[in-house]
C-alpha cells in the first residue's frame, strides 16, 4: 500500500471527495436566492380538483320551483279581461320567489306559447301579479279558453 | 281514482314521473276553477269549493314519497358494505349517540388486564351445610 499511495494521491483524494458528495447530496451545499423586491408573494401551488370519496349528498335535491309552482293560477277579473281582449296578454298570479325569465319558461312550458314579453309586480296581499304579452301570431282569448277560465 | 301507495310501488320511474306530471297539471286546473269568479258573485274574492284539491294534493304527496322511499332504498343497497356512505343514508339518532365509544371499543382490554383475568379470575365458593 505505502509505495502506490504516492503516486495515486491526488486521484484517491478526488474519488473520496466524489464519493462524500454523492452520499451527501445535492442539499447539502445551500444557496441563498436572490430577492429583488421588498415584497414577500405567497408562491403559486397546485391546487387539486375536489375528487371525493362519496357524495355528501346521497341524492342531489330537486328544484322545487318548477313551471307547476311557479304559475298559481290565471286572473280573469274586469281588468284581466280587458288586458286579454285589448292587449293579448294573459294575467297569472306567481309565486313571489319567480322572476320574469322563469314566469316566460313555465309559461311556454305549461300552456305552449311564447311570450313577448311579462311585466310584474307584487300586489298589497303579497302575491306576484304577471302580465305576460303573448306572441302576435298567438290570440290571448283563444289561450284563456284552452287554459279554461273564462 | 284514488291513487295507493302499494300501487305506486310497482311502477318504474318513468312511469311515476309522469303521474307527478298528470297529478301536477290536473291541480292546475283546479286551482284555475277554484280562482274564476263567473261573472254574477257577489264578492268578487269568492273562492269556490272545489273538494277533489285536497284529493289530489294529497295524491301528488304520495307519489313523491314513494318515489323518494324507493330511490333511497336503492342507493342504501347501493352503498351496502361501501366503506363510506353519503351522510344522509348514516344513522340519524344524535350527535352524542353518534360520537359515543362502539360497543367494540367500550370492550377493548388491554393485554395486561385479559392476562389477570385469566389466570386470577373472581372464585366462587360454596359452604356445604
Amino acid at each position: 500500500m505505502a509505495p502506490k499511495t504516492t503516486a495515486a494521491a491526488p486521484a484517491i483524494k478526488k474519488a473520496a471527495a466524489a464519493k462524500k458528495a454523492a452520499l451527501k447530496g445535492t442539499a447539502a451545499k445551500v444557496t441563498r436566492k436572490v430577492r429583488t423586491n421588498t415584497t414577500f408573494r405567497i408562491p403559486k401551488t397546485l391546487r387539486l380538483a375536489r375528487t371525493p370519496k362519496y357524495p355528501r349528498r346521497s341524492v342531489p335535491r330537486t328544484p322545487t320551483l318548477d313551471a307547476h309552482a311557479i304559475i298559481k293560477f290565471p286572473l280573469n277579473t274586469e281588468s284581466a279581461m280587458k288586458k286579454i281582449e285589448e292587449d293579448n296578454t294573459l294575467v297569472f298570479i306567481t309565486d313571489v320567489r319567480a322572476n320574469k325569465r322563469q314566469i316566460k319558461d313555465a309559461v311556454q312550458r305549461l300552456y305552449d306559447v311564447s311570450a313577448v314579453k311579462v311585466n310584474t309586480l307584487i300586489r298589497p296581499d303579497g302575491a306576484k301579479k304577471a302580465y305576460v304579452k303573448l306572441d302576435a301570431d298567438v290570440e290571448a282569448l283563444e289561450v284563456a279558453n284552452r287554459i279554461g277560465f273564462i | 281514482a284514488s291513487v295507493r301507495a302499494y300501487e305506486l310501488r310497482t311502477k318504474s320511474k318513468a312511469e311515476l314521473a309522469k303521474d307527478l306530471e298528470d297529478l301536477k297539471t290536473e291541480l292546475a286546473s283546479l286551482r284555475v276553477k277554484q280562482h274564476s269568479s263567473s261573472s254574477g258573485n257577489q264578492q268578487q274574492q269568492q273562492q269556490q269549493s272545489v273538494p277533489r284539491i285536497t284529493t289530489v294534493r294529497k295524491a301528488i304527496a304520495r307519489v313523491n314519497t314513494v318515489i323518494s322511499q324507493v330511490q333511497r332504498d336503492q342507493l342504501r343497497l347501493f352503498y351496502k358494505g361501501a366503506k363510506y356512505t353519503p351522510l344522509d343514508l348514516r344513522v340519524k339518532k344524535t350527535r352524542a349517540i353518534r360520537r359515543r365509544l362502539t360497543n367494540f371499543e367500550k370492550a377493548q382490554k388491554t393485554v395486561k388486564a385479559t392476562k389477570k383475568e385469566r389466570h386470577f379470575p373472581q372464585r366462587k365458593y360454596a359452604i356445604k351445610a
